[in-house]
């Protein structure tokens, strides 16, 4: 049998085992391991082990845990409550306000964490009842959310640039940086977006009533923005100390964790509760991620094996004779495609092994490609039918959202993210202006 | 169901979420080991040890823990078609599907088992400045691996009496 069609036979054995709904690091461990024993032998038995010893020497990966700890110590205790109430209180008096207000404290959590899944639990938790409360359209909101939690992976810090430059071997504080400017620039998108549909059709997300406006005095309208102290401190000391060099990759995930921590028991909101349920939720969260990961790595050596990136250099490049960028384009579009039927983590540690060293052959800047790769994530991440994002989004939000309601809610936010995807792409400079100037490449 | 299969169920979950628990307050040592390195390098001299152990912290953590995740319901499946099913239907696919899952841990504890070996018999150390010997590392990985396994087996056991509408 040739190794191209082995490939294919790998993949499409493993998406049958998917869809039966088998827990997904099982169908890909299995895959993957029963693969080598048969090509190998003796020889592939180890390979499932050989992948736990490998993961354990991808140091960076240490940040995961701490990320998801610190995400959920910020959302369980709740002490973006004010933050949420300053935006609330400072935007609500536009049309559809409120949502702009949401995206922005979206921003604020992400700069305080790498992953989506802070976002999304202080925006279900906090922002989502408040919005379905004064009569925001449902599927405006919920979309809202799922696209501002996303921003979570773009803005820096972010657990994905941080898998992404372990496998491109890319230094992770210029991913960071070149992650920052387009991050913003999507997030002033979905303002705009908002505030152009709220304009024509500003039933959609009505603003603060007359009344309620005046009940808040000015004095207490300053007294809410200290409440942006705490994003700056926490920013401050995990990425500002990670990209002054004074912390290492790793230990600036602790500094944040620990942070965290303090402002939890600063606001005197760090209650057993609390704890039990950070440390329970991060545990299962981490291990999943942990799993999924520790089988795509056997997975993915199996393809190396194979000599699979080989074989899809020479389909793009021999077979059908394109141009980089068609190259590139055709890439990007792939990964979404696979990015809607595969799980996210695993299509980071399978895919990204094969397409990094062909956008380096392409002669592609590689952080520049971390950047697109990273918003092809979002965009996958929220697209059905397996987007993480619309998990957590049914899991977390209230009853009266039904899944339909989640599933219509993204369209728009995803066309945008295209949108900014497509700019980054004729505009390289949008994500390498800042690591440019910071370091002077 | 046997009686020996209920008490079976029933104490690897219980002993798997002992360690689980435990498990669970591994991230304390991991942020202070990396704090301390933070602050050593700063105040006096980098510490060599600190990257390494904070790696077994973390191999440790998600071995030792990845049963009580089981248990917790956490690992996510696709469920595009899996939300659709009656509940009895789901067991039952479970209950096949979920070998798959049990015939990759057993090639996971079997390379696990070798590597471990390995390491004790040759005094196995890392290369590194530190040098520590692996095999410590290595035991506890495949403890936690096996301890994965009996959850695995259980879930198994716990699928066939739900797919037959029994309770265990």
């Amino acid at each position: 049998m040739s190794y191209e069609l082995i490939a294919l036979l790998m993949f499409s054995s493993m998406m049958l085992l998917l869809l039966t709904g088998q827990r997904v690091f099982g169908a890909i461990g299995f895959v993957a391991s029963a693969a080598a024993l048969l090509m190998w032998g003796d020889g592939g038995s180890e390979m499932a082990f050989s992948a736990a010893m490998k993961l354990m020497k991808w140091y960076p990966l240490l940040t995961l845990p701490l990320f998801v700890y610190m995400g959920y110590m910020l959302s369980e205790s709740r002490i973006a409550d004010d933050l949420y109430r300053m935006f609330h209180v400072w935007m609500g008096p536009l049309n559809g306000g409120l949502a702009i207000g949401t995206i922005l404290l979206m921003v604020a959590v992400s700069a305080m964490n790498g992953l989506s899944v802070a976002g999304m639990a202080i925006g279900a938790s906090i922002a989502l009842p408040e919005l379905l409360r004064r009569g925001y359209d449902k599927i405006m909101v919920t979309g809202v959310i799922q696209a501002g939690s996303s921003l979570g992976i773009l803005v820096p810090p972010s657990v994905v640039l941080v898998l992404y430059g372990m496998i491109a071997r890319q230094p992770v504080s210029q991913l960071w940086l070149a992650g920052a400017l387009p991050g913003l620039m999507m997030a002033g998108m979905f303002i705009a977006y908002i505030v152009i549909r709220c304009w024509f059709q500003p039933n959609l997300g009505p603003s603060l009533s007359k009344e309620e406006r005046e009940e808040i005095s000015w004095a207490e309208k300053f007294r809410l923005l200290q409440a942006g102290i705490l994003p700056l401190f926490i920013f401050f000391s995990m990425t500002g100390l990670f990209l002054m060099g004074v912390t290492s990759l790793v230990e600036s995930a602790a500094v944040g964790a620990t942070a965290a921590t303090l402002a939890a028991l600063v606001k005197r909101r760090l209650t057993a509760h609390v704890m039990e349920e950070t440390l329970r939720k991060t545990l299962g969260i981490s291990c999943m991620f942990m799993w999924i990961i520790l089988a795509a790595l056997c997975f993915g050596s199996v393809f190396d094996g194979l000599g699979a990136v080989k074989a899809i250099e020479g389909f793009f490049i021999g077979k059908l004779g394109l141009s980089p960028w068609e190259v590139l384009i055709l890439m990007q579009l792939s990964f979404i495609l696979m990015g809607m039927f595969l799980d996210d983590t695993a299509m980071l540690v399978i895919v990204a092994p094969l397409y990094v060293p062909l956008v380096k052959l392409l002669g592609f800047d590689l952080v520049w490609y971390g950047v697109l790769y990273t918003i092809t994530c979002q965009i996958a991440y929220m697209t059905p039918p397996f987007g993480y994002n619309l998990f957590l989004m049914r899991a977390m939000a209230p009853p009266e959202v039904t899944l339909s309601d989640i599933y219509r809610s993204i369209g728009p936010f995803v066309l945008v993210m295209t949108l900014a995807l497509i700019l980054v792409m004729i505009f390289p400079e949008i994500a390498l202006w800042l690591p440019k100037t910071f370091y002077g490449r | 169901m046997p009686k020996a299969i209920r008490l079976y169920v029933r104490y690897v979950e219980k002993v798997n979420r002992a360690i689980g628990r435990c498990a669970m307050y591994l991230i304390f040592a991991m942020l202070g080991v990396l704090l301390y390195s933070s602050f050593s390098k700063t105040v006096f001299l980098p510490a060599h040890w600190t990257l390494e152990t904070a790696q077994f912290l973390m191999v440790a953590y998600y071995l030792l823990g990845g049963s009580y995740s089981m248990q917790l319901g956490d690992h996510v499946r696709m469920d595009l078609l899996y939300t659709s099913w009656k509940p009895r239907t789901r067991s039952l696919v479970d209950s096949i599907t979920v070998l798959f899952l049990i015939f990759y841990l057993c090639l996971l504890l079997y390379g696990g088992y070798s590597s471990t070996a390995y390491a004790i018999q040759y005094g196995e150390q890392s290369y590194s400045a530190w040098a520590p010997y692996m095999a410590p590392v290595k035991v506890v990985m495949t403890f936690g691996v096996f301890m994965m396994l009996l959850q695995a087996v259980a879930t198994l056991f716990k699928d066939i009496a739900a797919a037959r509408g029994e309770e265990l």
